[in-house]
């Protein structure tokens, strides 16, 4: 290492560069702070040295030439140095050096044989400079306007002393030191230090914070950091955009505000699951849902049953049952590096929940009531020229009229009198209402109260909550009520406890069935377009016995499903925290927590008495679907200690080391059976067969981790974690993986002065982290019981038992083995991440960009065999995705006034997602299809995942659609490529103004770059409702070669065509794109004056919100553009017979009651 | 100083302690409670695997009824659209893919299991008995994949243990040589002195015998299918497997009685009796006029005219009117549409039944008959006496060495036919006198070997048929081309003027197994279509 010696040729450094020396200081410091101890007390050699009114430099010539000793520091520091007199003769270097530094404000510390000096620190208590005496300080915290800031934190720098300021802004410190710097922080304002300079009464003044600097945000382990410090990127967003305008699943109301990530839900009714995916696809089949953690302990967000190509319901996921009124901010850890310390989970991404709690300082009572309205959208664009008929030719018997009732290829309408189903006449013209009428307008009104107190010693919230939802569809809907605890209480200054408790009762009715025929009440909407879905009524005759409405009774009548279907799902759960925390010294604490998920479902689905599809030979009819139970827990215990060390005064040192032991439990038990006996009469007793089913896992995974943060002068900062996890679901050969993480951030603006940026930051991470193997009993994707074959046993045969082998389901029919795996272990995901912050204009602009690349190694796959193979699936190690992207935050307030402001926060990403390896043969790994059956979604070697594959035409050598001798076009064999299901370019604009009281915001977002796999699309050209069908209704169609090249001659009438064009997949791939007005809130804040003579209430608002209100622009046809009917990756794009997407209005009131 | 580097050593040992204890427990947590391992598992619980699922194949709710059914002609639907115009019309309804895989998937999943079995008692050689009975069981999935496909996997499948997950797929021909061979050499390993098998659902219950003769019988399937491609080798096989010692009467058949009770369900009959598809599924006009030209005590007890009216028409507890006289067949073809191809345009339409709100368009069709059909409980035959007899009664007439002549063979077939009927349902009794006298009046007619073939193979496609084995009657039909169907010609089929000769690989093989499966279609031309013929059927 080079040191700079004060010497004679001293005038030299002044060459150098500020800034270069400041590195070389850094460098000379870190040294320092490792050799101090040992070389205190070493033998030095004496110094005799007489001089009046002399510079320190030739002072410390003097010493060099007779000792050696080379002094070090910063040139500017002697040249403003006082002269010195000083007359010793064969005195120590530090005799010399005391007398020299004597009233200079200079402190020196010798290492090895250099002598490094420094400016002395004011808030350091030096033993050799004198202390002035404790004072007791008293200030008020002010804003710009001048208006107390309740709840702000007041802490002394360099000490433990904390407290909060008071309703009036004002608060007390007693015993400061005279020189103490004083840090204020509240949330919403710019972190700001204040000196206190001896004074006893301080009036400070704190700027609102445009944005997040200095704000603190929760990263891994529920670690505030300011965000300032952080080396990659988080993006919190407040719980007032998720309870205003709201979602029965909170989560997507974080769609289009987080770069990075989307957010999209399945339509299948209030409470369905969301998929959200952060920074592309991270992997090929962890299912895309980031971790999520409550309050600083993970929690379950498994999916618990969902639609598919074979109908289903969409049971909802974990995370839709936090009630968003106890949201304080939802905190997106999108990085790597930022979630690396959950190890195995945290590939896809980690979300910090955390709830509200009470302000120090603050008592709470607060009541909020919110009434929204669903209304079904209607985004068909069918053609009402022709008829229910087929061939042309409308119904003449009423046998026919059913068999038509959803084929539009009769004759142009005409109003005539013509018959139906029911043998009754009516006019065959244009009927549009069919959505309109048949679902209603849905109703959902939610009450909560909340109170709570917050004082030095500790704080409480505790908040009650009733969700009273109605769907769209008639007889369904969700009752969820949840209690939500927040305590924390200092038992001593030293260790402190806090419970948190959220119990959630959340019961659904009759979940719609999505997708396929059974049970699934949205076929109307491909009824012909002369049917109005009202004479389908009520469904039922008299007996209560399905009317079939169409030419398939496995397309279950709207109107019986909604009467009589039952599909009703209940969950009682619980989620808890409990914690203490001891401080052993003011730099080293330790905590324990414990943490557990506990859930209990029972679901009850009923195919009733009386469905048509249902009967057998004796007349006996329904279902008991399953009488189910079900039991999910997570329990976390965690351990941790924590050390926070000021190596100098210029380098913290914050360093955590910790163990997790997580145990996972799983318990499924239901019972079935089909045909009831007593008609009408559901229970398991009352069925002619029965069936049970029974699951079971457990599992355990123990870890240990390390995160270290030096910070050197809050500008130049690095973190560093690792994480061991070991998985019992693993082989004893292959057990465990460690995984690292590194990042840093480099605040270059320090350097800046009096430019338009007032804060800018450079980051950069590399991470890895890993994720858990997969599949498990019954689709729970827990990863169990993988590595060895099992043999089991099903129904028995008349009385002879049957075996199994390796069976999901323990069932010897419609249920292949699954091949097991013996040298299965994690996968794992590295990530770099390149980014900026930046804040100009007093942080009225801020930009905060990410690049980020991302690669998984070893990705679990579960490759389709072919059943050839004998097994039906199996596992492989080989899996590999990659996604790279830009993500850009601006944030923006155009107008900052005291009436009037205007803020916009504006995001965009662009992902490119990648498969660069499947299985061990890179085959294409099958995803979902859609109930057409005959194109599905794949994961594709080289391309963008999931990649929609479906069936061309056939073409010859110069590109003309082949037909064959019946002037059909013939569908190519082989299934093509034709795009990914997941956008590539998106994000949100969000614009908040403020005009006194008034509030006024919306959120648009936008998605680009991704296809669909529309069912609606294929029923549409097959039954004849698509525009498309139009042309050649008269005369027929003749176009295309035959295989020769010739040119066809062979007419195909309309309907002919139409069908084969639908059997040729492509033509049901839809594009994505879109832009959407996601949300709009208007409201008002009566408070102090505005409130006038009402005596309750502190402050009440009242907002006007709209969610999902239009598309400003979309490509997709007859459909919106979002529509699903699961959320899953797997499902993802693929579209078709789910509920219309709602468009919700509603008024929000907010009550503060005075205390 | 020293404290805080006590406090780092004190931490870091902890930290130490709690990650390398504790994860012995791991195996037993990573093991399943509710399954057994190999080393406590009983291998016999697999033969009943096998044989339910081979039964999945044949009766599949997805595939036989909705397809070979009506392709055969023995039975007919009017109805369109509908899933049964896949049989019916050939045309596509939104399904056929999955109807078409279901043969593949369910017969691969039963050879597996019979895979596996053998694999279990590799080093049991007390249980040779099972090993060799599901090594049988694996011959007849085979065959019948191969029969309704083609070239498919078989010397590399099964073998996804032994990490083979892309077995190529096989020619047909080396596929027939390769199951005569092993058939030929594992029926004389079934040893009576040997344990046997505990869990046979057929009715042998593990008699060693009884199996010897199944496997015989297979080998005569085997052997005969192969007339048209290599008679030959069909000569010796039949020749071989008449020696072996094939079925000696109806108490020999191989079939199971589903068990609803249990959720296992002949799944033809969960087609049949599916409330709307009911009221649709007809004899065919083939089958009927069979029937009633040679007064074949039969037609009685399997067909019937449903009371008039659609409303007692969908009522399954109701039976119809069984009347010689009343009984009349439909053509496939036809649809309701009230166009060229309505019903009522067809030429013996029989009219409606009942009137108004129930009238019923093809209400005087004769429908399987409720007794006889309905239950879900319904056996199935893999292979019945009547069968392996009108087989042998073919290779008399061929002049091969198979014991008695063709008549006497026919005899046997007939006779055993008509009694088979009573398997099926005791409402299917056909009386022992009745059933001496019809076969005493319809001999076989030995006037040349065409008619002797047209007579055999028809009465095998009339007695497969309206067993309701329908992939059985199809294969032979094919392979025989006895009798002689007139296809159908209907708008928009997947199988244009012709009747389908094979199923198309399912659509799942090209992304399942991608190179092997554009090997075999490349083979047959570039196309993979139901028009296409199996190597046999050349």
């Amino acid at each position: 290492m080079h040191l700079i010696a004060i010497r004679r040729l001293m005038p030299l450094r002044q060459k150098l560069s500020l800034t270069a020396m400041r590195v070389v200081k850094l460098i000379a410091i870190i040294m320092l702070g490792t050799c101090l101890q040992a070389s205190a007390g070493v033998f030095s050699p004496n110094i005799t040295f007489s001089g009046k009114n002399v510079s320190l430099e030739k002072v410390f010539s003097a010493i060099y030439k007779q000792s050696g000793y080379l002094v070090f520091c910063d040139y500017s520091l002697i040249k403003e140095a006082k002269k010195v007199n000083i007359h010793v003769h064969d005195a120590a270097v530090t005799v010399v050096l005391d007398e020299c530094m004597k009233d200079q404000g200079l402190a020196y510390e010798i290492v090895d044989k250099t002598i490094v000096i420094e400016r002395k620190k004011v808030t350091v208590a030096e033993e050799a400079a004198p202390v002035p005496p404790p004072i007791d300080v008293h200030g008020r915290i002010t804003n710009e306007k001048g208006e107390p800031v309740p709840g702000a934190t007041v802490s002394v720098k360099g000490s433990s002393k904390v407290v909060a300021t008071n309703d009036n802004g004002e608060f007390t410190l007693p015993g400061v030191d005279a020189n103490a710097v004083l840090v204020v922080t509240s949330i919403g304002y710019e972190r700001t230090e204040f000196n206190v300079a001896g004074q006893t009464t301080l009036s400070l003044q704190l700027k609102v914070g445009a944005a997040s600097m200095g704000e603190l945000v929760v990263t891994a382990l529920g670690i505030s950091k300011e965000e300032r410090k952080l080396g990659y990127a988080v993006t919190t967003v407040g719980g007032d955009q998720l309870n205003k305008a709201r979602e029965t699943n909170v989560a997507l109301s974080l769609g289009g505000q987080v770069a990075g990530l989307t957010v999209h839900g399945a339509n299948g009714g209030p409470g369905s699951s969301a998929r959200i995916l952060v920074r592309g696809m991270p992997s090929m089949n962890s299912g895309g849902s980031p971790l999520f953690i409550i309050n600083g302990i993970p929690m379950d967000n498994s999916q618990r049953g969902a639609a598919g190509e074979w109908g289903g319901s969409d049971n909802g996921d974990g995370i839709g049952n936090i009630n968003p009124d106890d949201i304080e901010t939802m905190t997106v850890l999108k990085g790597q590096a930022a979630s690396a310390l959950y190890g195995a989970r945290a590939s896809n991404g980690v979300i910090i929940i955390t709830t509200k709690t009470s302000k120090k300082g603050q008592a709470l009572i607060e009541y909020n009531v919110n009434g929204q309205w669903d209304k079904a959208a209607n985004y068909t664009d069918y053609q009402y020229q022709y008829g229910q008929g087929l061939e042309g030719v409308k119904p003449s018997t009423a046998a026919g009229a059913l068999a038509t009732n959803r084929f539009a290829w009769g004759s142009k309408l005409d109003g005539s009198s013509t018959i139906q189903y029911n043998g009754q006449n009516y006019a065959y013209s244009p009927f549009k209402d069919n959505i309109k009428n048949f679902y209603r307008v849905g109703p959902s009104l939610t009450n909560t109260i909340s109170v709570g107190q917050g004082n030095d010693r500790g704080n409480f919230r505790l908040s009650v909550s009733n969700l009273d939802n109605s769907s769209i569809v008639r007889n369904s809907g969700i009752d969820r009520k949840t209690i939500n605890l927040n305590a924390t209480q200092k038992i001593t200054d030293r260790l402190s406890a806090t419970v948190f408790a959220n119990y959630v009762d959340e019961q659904d009715r009759n979940r719609p069935q999505l997708s396929d025929g059974p049970g699934d009440p949205n076929n109307f909407q491909f009824l012909s377009p002369n049917v109005d879905e009202r004479i389908f009524q009520p469904g039922q005759d008299a007996k209560g016995n399905e009317i079939v409405f169409s030419d398939d009774n496995y397309v279950t009548n709207p109107w019986f499903v909604v009467r009589n279907f039952i599909n009703n799902t209940g969950r009682k759960r619980l989620i808890t925290a409990v914690s203490a925390k001891y401080n052993f010294t003011d730099w080293l604490y330790a905590m324990g927590r414990v943490g557990y998920d506990y859930e209990n479902d029972r679901i009850f689905q009923v195919t009733p008495t009386g469905t048509n599809y249902s009967f057998n030979s004796a007349g006996q009819s329904g279902q008991l679907n399953g009488l189910t139970t079900l039991t999910t827990s997570e329990l976390n215990v965690d351990g941790l200690i924590g050390v926070s060390h000021k190596i100098t005064d210029d380098l913290h040192f914050d360093a955590t080391l910790g163990a997790n032991e997580r145990k996972n439990n799983y318990e499924y038990l239901q019972l079935n059976g089909s045909n009831f006996i007593i008609p009408f009469l559901y229970t398991p007793k009352n069925t002619l067969t029965f069936g049970r089913q029974y699951y079971f896992y457990q599992k355990e995974i123990h870890s240990g981790y390390y995160s270290v943060d030096l910070n050197y002068k809050d500008w130049l900062l690095l973190t560093t974690t690792g994480r061991y996890d070991a998985f019992s679901t693993l082989p004893s050969n292959n057990r465990g993986i460690f995984t690292p993480s590194v990042s840093g951030g480099f605040v270059f603006s320090h350097f800046l002065q009096n430019t338009a940026l007032n804060f800018g930051k450079l980051r950069a991470a590399y991470a890895q982290t890993s994720g858990e193997p997969i599949g498990g009993p019954n689709n729970t994707n827990s990863g169990v019981y993988q590595t060895a074959t099992y043999y089991g046993s099903s129904n028995p045969f008349n009385g002879t038992p049957v075996g199994t082998i390796n069976g999901a389901n323990g069932d010897v029919q419609n249920n292949l083995p699954i091949l097991p795996n013996l040298y299965l272990k994690p996968f794992t995901l590295t990530e770099i991440e390149f980014g900026t912050e930046l804040k100009f204009f007093n942080s009225r602009l801020g930009i905060d960009a990410d690049y980020f690349a991302r690669k998984t190694k070893n990705e679990i796959m579960k490759p389709t065999l072919s059943e050839s193979s004998g097994y039906n699936s199996t596992y492989v190690g080989t899996g590999s995705t990659q996604n790279r992207g830009v993500e850009v935050q601006l944030t923006g307030a155009p107008v900052k006034g005291k009436f009037f402001s205007w803020n916009i926060a504006f995001n965009i990403t662009h992902v490119t997602n990648k498969i660069l390896h499947t299985d061990q043969f890179n085959n294409n790994i099958t995803e979902g299809a859609y109930r057409p059956l005959n194109a599905n979604t794949a994961f594709i070697t080289g391309m963008s995942g999931p990649q929609i594959i479906a069936y061309d035409y056939t073409y010859d050598a110069k590109g003309n659609k082949i037909v064959d001798a019946s002037g059909l076009p013939v569908a190519s064999n082989k299934l093509t490529p034709f795009g990914g299901v997941l956008p590539t370019t998106y994000g949100g604009m969000r614009n908040d103004f403020t005009f006194g009281n008034i509030n006024f915001g919306f959120l648009i977002d936008y998605n680009y770059g991704n296809k669909i796999l529309s069912a609606t699309s294929y029923y549409t050209i097959y039954r004849g409702l698509n525009k498309m069908t139009l042309a050649g209704r008269e005369g027929g169609i003749t176009t295309g070669v035959d295989a020769s090249g010739n040119a066809n001659t062979k007419s195909a009438t309309a309907q002919d065509y139409y069908q084969r064009l639908a059997g040729i997949s492509r033509n049901s791939v839809q594009d994505g794109d879109y832009i959407k007005l996601r949300q709009v809130t208007l409201g008002y804040t009566f408070t102090g004056k505005t409130l006038g003579n009402i005596p309750l209430f502190e402050a009440i608002s009242v907002n006007l919100v709209g969610r999902n209100l239009f598309y400003i622009s979309k490509k997709a046809q007859n459909i919106d553009p979002e529509s699903n009917f699961a959320s899953s990756v797997q499902y993802a794009g693929i579209e078709g017979t789910s509920l219309p997407s709602a468009r919700t209005f509603g008024i929000n009131a907010n009550f503060k009651f005075k205390k | 100083m020293k404290n805080k580097k006590k406090i780092y050593l004190y931490i870091c040992s902890a930290a130490l302690l709690t990650l390398g204890s504790c994860t012995k427990k791991f195996d037993s947590i990573n093991t399943d409670p509710t399954q057994a391992i190999a080393a406590n598992y009983d291998p016999n619980l697999l033969l009943s695997s096998q044989q339910i699922e081979y039964f999945n194949a044949s009766t599949g709710y997805s595939g036989a009824i909705l397809l070979q059914s009506m392709w055969t002609q023995i039975l007919a639907s009017a109805a369109y659209p509908s899933y049964y115009s896949n049989g019916d019309k050939y045309v596509a309804s939104g399904n056929l893919n999955s109807y078409d895989a279901s043969l593949w998937t369910h017969c691969y999943n039963s050879a597996s299991y019979a895979y596996e079995c053998q694999s279990l008692v590799k080093t049991t050689p007390a249980l040779s008995n099972l090993s060799g009975m599901s090594l049988i069981m694996e011959l007849l999935d085979i065959q019948s994949i191969t029969d309704t496909y083609g070239d498919v996997p078989f010397s590399q499948a099964l073998q996804a243990k032994s990490n083979v997950n892309l077995p190529i797929y096989d020619a047909q021909q080396a596929i027939y040589t390769s199951m005569l061979a092993k058939l030929d050499s594992v029926i004389p390993t079934l040893d009576a002195s040997k344990a046997l098998p505990t869990n046979d659902l057929f009715p042998y219950k593990g008699d060693v015998g009884k199996w010897k003769k199944f496997g015989y019988s297979l080998m005569l399937r085997m052997a005969m299918r192969l007339t048209k491609a290599d008679a030959a080798t069909a000569q010796k096989y039949a020749e071989k497997a008449y020696a072996g010692g094939t079925f000696a009467g109806t108490a020999d058949d191989a079939f199971v009685t589903f068990d609803h009770a249990d959720n296992y369900n002949n799944n033809n009959i969960g087609a049949y009796q599916t409330t709307e598809d009911f009221s649709e599924v007809k004899w065919n006009y083939n089958v009927i006029t069979a029937l009633k030209l040679s007064a074949d005590p039969r037609l009685k007890v399997i067909a019937e005219v449903p009371k008039p009216g659609s409303d007692s028409a969908a009522m399954e507890g109701q039976m119809g009117d069984t009347t010689f006289a009343a009984q009349k067949g439909m053509p496939n073809g036809y649809d309701q549409n009230g166009g060229a191809t309505d019903i009522s345009h067809e030429p013996n339409y029989p009219g409606s039944s009942g009137s108004g709100s129930v009238l019923n368009v093809t209400g005087k069709y004769s429908r399987p008959a409720i007794g006889e059909y309905i239950s879900l409980n319904l056996p199935a035959f893999a292979i019945n006496y009547a069968e392996t007899e009108l087989l042998l009664a073919e290779a008399a007439a061929r002049g091969w060495s198979v014991g008695a002549s063709a008549s006497v063979h026919y005899a046997n077939g007939l006779t055993a036919a008509l009694q088979s009927y009573a398997t099926l349902s005791a409402y299917g009794t056909i009386l022992p006198a009745t059933i001496t006298a019809y076969v005493a009046s319809h001999p076989l007619i030995t006037t040349s070997l065409t008619t002797e073939l047209a007579q055999i193979n028809t009465q095998y496609w009339l007695t497969t048929g309206t067993l309701f084995d329908f992939n059985e009657a199809w294969h032979n039909w094919r392979r025989s081309g006895y009798p002689l169907l007139t296809p159908i010609n209907y708008a928009g089929s997947f199988s244009p003027g012709a009747i389908p000769r094979r199923q198309a690989y399912p659509s799942t093989e090209a992304a399942t197994n991608p190179i092997n499966y554009q090997a075999a279609v490349t083979k047959m031309g570039g196309t993979d279509l139901y028009t296409g013929r199996v190597w046999w059927d050349k």
